[in-house]
């Protein structure tokens, strides 16, 4: 029939102008976004990440606590957020749970050597020299006993990122004020409420990942999450992004097929009234 | 019917009712691409009734404008989303439409005497709906919005004498900020829209007076609608448009549930930072084409620029290009071969448009730039040619 072969006409030229605009447009422009390093395979294993969490206590009181806190187990930092401002431009994190986010492997090595963990030559935490492997793995292993099991990805996203992001819509602001981090990281870190909408889940993995990845050069740094706590984060901003997703889904099913049952009813109608006319 | 009595000898309702509806005839042998103004009149109307809601929430302010959209509307109001999202996708169905529209006119013919009027009417809907939503897509204030505004904007400093004046005097600023902003407000919420309502009218009367062409060419004598060539517009017409709008509705809120990404960009969920340059900076789908003209003569922008300005405005004279006789493409068959390279290199520079145009893709963005413009070149030629074989007696 006629009227169909224009149809389909008019289908296959918007169906070659949609692959070009999108999908075949979004690939020549970014590029294949890099696969995750969930294992952190370029970080060394020989660090031991298991000790006596007693004596991790007391190392991470002397070594740490002048610094970071540790809600959880009571700890308060040496330093109050005013001076940490001044000393480093962002307050250095309460480290209550981030035995639970961080790799264990990569915290080992990070507490070693914070600026080649992170890909951040300027990683505002000096390097623990003073530690021994050994002491390493007795503060990895505190810092593992004394986690919260289960954390949300709420929960995770502010511990790991709130000290230089702020999710404005769900009222998260961040611990350092703007202007100290512009001047430690070159730039304001975006805010987070809906960035899972103006970067895909795939990006926001790679990017969490290893920051370098995407961006590279970027001031950010590589922050070691477990896999676990990568997905979660990644749900969690995705989530908030969209907040009205299953609603949007529901009432679409009817919204169609209301206009389905309508397009029947008109299709009825204009059978009858066009019978007699050739 | 005692009221419609009344209402008769006050407003002469069943008279009007017969010459706009029951004895208003289309002809008989016309396909559902009629059926395109009347869909571009119902998007119109989805347009302003999601646009008044959004209307009531949304805040003019380059402090305000990217949270109460965002966050007010998509996530605070009831159904606020619905709106938007039915808003940007109608945007650019719109477009989808209005060149589907404008396809058919130009396959049959339907620019030429005596319809000029129409045609030209129906262009300065393009142009106005075509400002509509330039100023409309800035009111995110997005860094998709600043920028594509930002880089638009720029390009009248090209105008000689009063070009970097006349952009000061656009952005109300140096720079596209807050004024930017609010008038651009402005008219995409008052002057436009009451723009585009005067010209439909006008366009619609020029219709009904000149009656539509059909897929032939030839036009309906008042003897021809007697003997029933012709359908009436009431019920007969509106009875297959009815079906032909459900169906559009179907594919229409398909998209605004399940695809709206392609009508909402990425990038303008990242709220404007006049420090920041995206690294690809692209309009709106709907004008990818003209923009690759634009960027197409690479190595001239003025020479861009002008080429650019001719690829908005040379449609607007078609009548006075093609001035052969026979009017419907379906019995022009140079012109139909004319016309199928013209839009696949409309489509063609639409997807060249949003690609870096580097390499390879610069040249061949001046190749499709040159293809656009043969088409319009060559229907002088086209309508030698035809005039000298029905001369020939052929
Ligand atoms: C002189 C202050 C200081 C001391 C001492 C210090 N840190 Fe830090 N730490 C920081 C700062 C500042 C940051 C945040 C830097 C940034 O995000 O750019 C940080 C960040 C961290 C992080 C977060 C890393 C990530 O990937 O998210 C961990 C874990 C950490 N420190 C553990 C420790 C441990 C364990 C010790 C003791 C062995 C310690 N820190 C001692 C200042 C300190
Ligand atoms: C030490 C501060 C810091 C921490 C901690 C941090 N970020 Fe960032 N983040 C930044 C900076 C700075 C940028 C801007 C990077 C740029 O544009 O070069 C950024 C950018 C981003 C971006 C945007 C990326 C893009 O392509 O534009 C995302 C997404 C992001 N961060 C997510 C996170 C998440 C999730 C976390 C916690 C798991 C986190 N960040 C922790 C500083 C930080
Ligand atoms: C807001 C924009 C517009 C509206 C609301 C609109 C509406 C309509 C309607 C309702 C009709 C009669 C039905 C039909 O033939 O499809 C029509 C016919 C027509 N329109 Fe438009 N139109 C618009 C834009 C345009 C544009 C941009 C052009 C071309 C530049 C155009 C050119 C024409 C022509 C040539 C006809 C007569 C077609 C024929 O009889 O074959 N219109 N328009």
């Amino acid at each position: 029939m006629k009227e169909l072969k224009i149809l389909l006409i008019l289908i296959v030229l918007v169906l070659i102008g949609y692959w070009g605009i999108e999908p075949y447009a979004h690939s020549v422009m970014h590029g294949e976004v890099k696969q995750p390093d969930h294992t952190y395979k370029d970080v060394p294993k020989n660090i031991p990440t298991t000790g006596d969490p007693v004596k991790g206590k007391e190392l991470f009181t002397t070594n740490c606590a002048s610094c970071h806190g540790l809600k959880n187990d009571g700890v308060n930092p040496g330093m109050d957020i005013q001076t940490s401002i001044t000393s480093f431009k962002v307050v250095p994190p309460d480290l209550s749970n981030i035995g639970a986010i961080l790799d264990e492997h990569f915290l080992a090595y990070f507490i070693k050597n914070p600026q080649d963990a992170t890909k951040n030559p300027k990683f505002a935490m000096p390097p623990m020299a003073q530690l021994s492997d050994e002491d390493i793995g007795h503060v990895v292993a505190y810092l593992k006993s004394v986690t919260k099991k289960d954390l949300t990805g709420k929960e995770i996203t502010v511990e790991a990122c709130g000290r230089c992001h702020s999710i404005k819509y769900q009222k998260v602001l961040s611990d350092t004020p703007k202007e100290p981090l512009k001047e430690y990281l070159g730039k304001v870190p975006p805010d987070l409420s809906v960035i899972g909408k103006a970067k895909n889940v795939e990006y926001l993995e790679t990017f969490i990942n290893n920051p370098q990845n995407t961006l590279p050069g970027t001031s950010m740094p590589r922050l070691g999450l477990t896999k676990e706590s990568t997905e979660k984060v990644v749900t969690y901003l995705d989530q908030i992004a969209d907040p009205h997703r299953d609603q949007r889904n529901t009432l679409g099913i009817w919204v169609i097929g209301y206009l389905l049952f309508m397009a029947g009813i008109t299709f009825a109608w204009k059978k009858k009234i066009w019978k007699n006319i050739h | 019917m005692k009221f419609m009595d009344w209402l008769d000898e006050r407003l002469a309702v069943r008279q009007l009712v017969k010459v706009m509806l029951t004895e208003y005839y289309v002809p008989k042998n016309i396909n559902f691409l009629w059926s395109f103004g009347v869909l571009i009149m119902l998007v119109m109307a989805i347009l302003f009734v999601s646009g008044i809601f959004l209307l009531m929430y949304y805040k003019p302010d380059a402090n305000l404008a990217f949270d109460s959209v965002n966050k007010t509307i998509m996530m605070d109001v009831e159904y606020g989303w619905l709106f938007r999202h039915t808003h940007a996708v109608g945007a650019s169905i719109m477009f989808l439409v209005l060149f589907i529209h404008m396809a058919r006119g130009i396959y049959y013919g339907s620019y030429k005497a005596p319809r000029e009027i129409v045609w030209i009417t129906g262009y300065i809907l393009f142009i106005l709906m075509s400002a509509t939503a330039f100023t409309g897509y800035l009111l995110p204030w997005g860094q998709m919005s600043y920028w594509a505004a930002q880089t638009i904007t720029t390009l009248f400093e090209k105008i000689p004498f009063i070009g970097p004046d006349l952009v000061i005097w656009i952005r109300g600023n140096y720079i596209v900020e807050d004024a930017t902003l609010t008038r651009f407000f402005a008219l995409h919420v008052m002057l436009l829209p009451l723009l585009l309502a005067i010209f439909t009218a006008i366009h619609l009367y020029a219709v009904r007076i000149v009656g539509s062409n059909n897929e032939d060419g030839g036009e309906l004598t008042k003897e021809d609608k007697k003997k029933g060539k012709g359908i009436s517009f009431w019920p007969v017409f509106m009875a297959k448009e009815f079906f032909v709008m459900s169906v559009f509705l179907v594919f229409f809120f398909y998209l605004v549930f399940y695809q709206y990404k392609f009508a909402m960009d990425q990038i303008n969920f990242i709220p404007a930072d006049y420090l920041q340059t995206p690294h690809h900076i692209y309009p709106e789908w709907y004008f990818l084409a003209f923009y690759e003209v634009l960027r197409g003569f690479f190595f001239s922008q003025n020479l861009g620029l002008i080429a650019f300005l001719f690829s908005m405005f040379i449609v607007a004279f078609l009548p006075w290009l093609d001035t052969s006789p026979i009017k419907s493409g379906k019995h022009r068959p140079l012109y139909r071969i004319m016309f199928w390279i013209f839009v696949a290199d409309f489509l063609f520079l639409t997807i060249l448009g949003k690609l870096p145009a580097t390499g390879l893709y610069a040249w061949l963005g001046f190749v499709g730039s040159i293809v656009f413009f043969i088409f319009f070149l060559a229907l002088p030629i086209i309508s030698r040619i035809e005039k000298k074989r029905l001369a020939g007696g052929m």
